[in-house]
């Protein structure tokens, strides 16, 4: 998600050609080309130019409007309704070619593994979408600096925060606390008292965090940690804009 | 006499060399930038380059043809002939036309004027992933199963003005 101002001007966007099966966007105002995943304009008269990246999450449905009540949601049109992609999208889409590879079994990395995507701090890793899934709680480093990345009370939904409790040194030591056999997008009444509902401790201040990254009761309360940046990607396309990427190995 | 037979002749074949440079300015791009075929990062260039100067190209060699055209046609006694250039000046427009034509949205028809909805009123299941945004204390949604096939979404939220991509 990017803003669309840029070099003074506020940008539309149309769909309009494809690399390496990342697209390109058109802007009607300069008729400059856009790289989707990195924001770049790759030709026309703002050549060189970056959109800013927007913060953004990639939640259930059930979870965000657990969260954000009073949120809306873009109407689908009926005219192509049957065009929109089905239930199982995901699962076919795994099936499907790709024009890169960059398979590497030794690590488990097959051209559509999908997985979360981090560009910060001076580096790139890539965090299997179901090894974050079934530990809940990863700990980890992106370059020099401390992540978590924390699973949703729905148990789909996935947030990344910087590990470290601001204006606190040391490390937060955080561990779980959610019940996650409750853990399910369509159970309502769960969401919604889970949605803002601590999950997780840490071993530091002994504060309770919810999925936001807010302290909820402890001597951190009031405190949020800082949100990082994650895509949903596949291996081949957040490999191939990422050479230098490591690849988290879950533990045994 | 001799000159303007020269001239009268050498009309349609002047039109051979515009078609092949209007259709060349089409075809190369679709070529080179179309899905499932990998992309070389200097063919991607130079597909791009010839997209941003074809406007020019395009005007020009539509411009050579319907003047050559014009001229031909009151100077070129038989029928057929002048029907041969025609065709051949018809070719080169449609070529330019169809430049203009972005065959992405025509296979992924864009939402031009996205409507927000209330979250009561969304046909959208609690397990259905969406990418959400929250800006200026407005909470936007958009479901990734329909942003699968649109693929961009121009939106302003909290009056920010950004753009939905997946």
């Amino acid at each position: 998600m990017w803003t669309r101002e840029s070099g003074g001007l506020v940008l539309t966007f149309h769909l309009a050609g494809i690399n390496n099966q990342n697209f390109l966007m058109r802007d009607d105002q300069t008729g400059s080309y856009w790289q989707q995943i990195t924001g770049e304009a790759v030709s026309g008269p703002l050549r060189g130019r970056r959109l800013t990246l927007v913060a953004s999450d990639e939640l259930s449905f059930g979870l965000w409007s657990a969260e954000e009540p009073g949120g809306t949601v873009l109407k689908t049109l009926p005219q192509y309704a049957s065009d929109y992609e089905k239930k199982d999208w995901e699962a076919k889409m795994k099936k499907k070619r790709t024009v890169l590879s960059f398979a590497d079994p030794a690590r488990g990395l097959e051209p559509r593994t999908l997985l979360l995507g981090i560009q910060a701090f001076g580096a790139s890793r890539a965090f299997p979408y179901d090894a974050v899934i079934q530990e809940k709680l990863v700990l980890d480093r992106v370059g020099e600096e401390p992540v978590l990345l924390v699973v949703g009370p729905d148990g789909e939904s996935v947030r990344v925060f910087r590990d470290q409790i601001p204006g606190a040194s040391g490390h937060p030591a955080f561990y779980r606390t959610l019940d996650d056999k409750q853990s399910h997008p369509r159970d309502a009444a769960w969401l919604k008292q889970a949605s803002r509902a601590p999950m997780l401790m840490d071993a530091a201040t002994g504060s309770e965090w919810n999925f936001q990254g807010c302290a909820v009761s402890g001597k951190a309360t009031g405190l949020c940690l800082e949100p990082i940046e994650a895509i949903k990607d596949y291996w081949f396309d957040w490999r191939n804009y990422n050479p230098k990427t490591t690849v988290y190995i879950r533990r045994p | 006499m001799e000159g303007s037979s020269r001239r009268t002749v050498a009309y349609p074949w002047f039109l051979i060399p515009l078609g092949v440079v209007s259709f060349a300015a089409l075809a190369y791009p679709l070529y080179v930038i179309r899905p499932f075929r990998h992309q070389g990062p200097r063919e991607l260039a130079a597909a791009l380059e010839v997209i941003q100067v074809r406007p020019s190209i395009e005007l020009a060699c539509v411009i050579f043809a319907l003047i050559g055209l014009v001229w031909y046609w009151q100077v070129q006694p038989l029928v057929s002939r002048r029907r041969l250039a025609a065709a051949g000046a018809f070719l080169v427009c449609t070529f330019a036309i169809l430049t203009r034509v972005n065959i992405f949205e025509l296979m992924f028809h864009p939402d031009t004027h996205p409507e927000f909805i209330p979250i009561q009123q969304a046909k959208v299941d609690p397990e259905d992933m969406v990418m959400t945004v929250k800006l200026g204390g407005m909470s936007h949604a958009y479901p990734i199963r329909s942003m699968g096939y649109h693929h961009v979404i121009n939106d302003v939220v909290g009056r920010e003005p950004i753009v939905a991509t997946y």
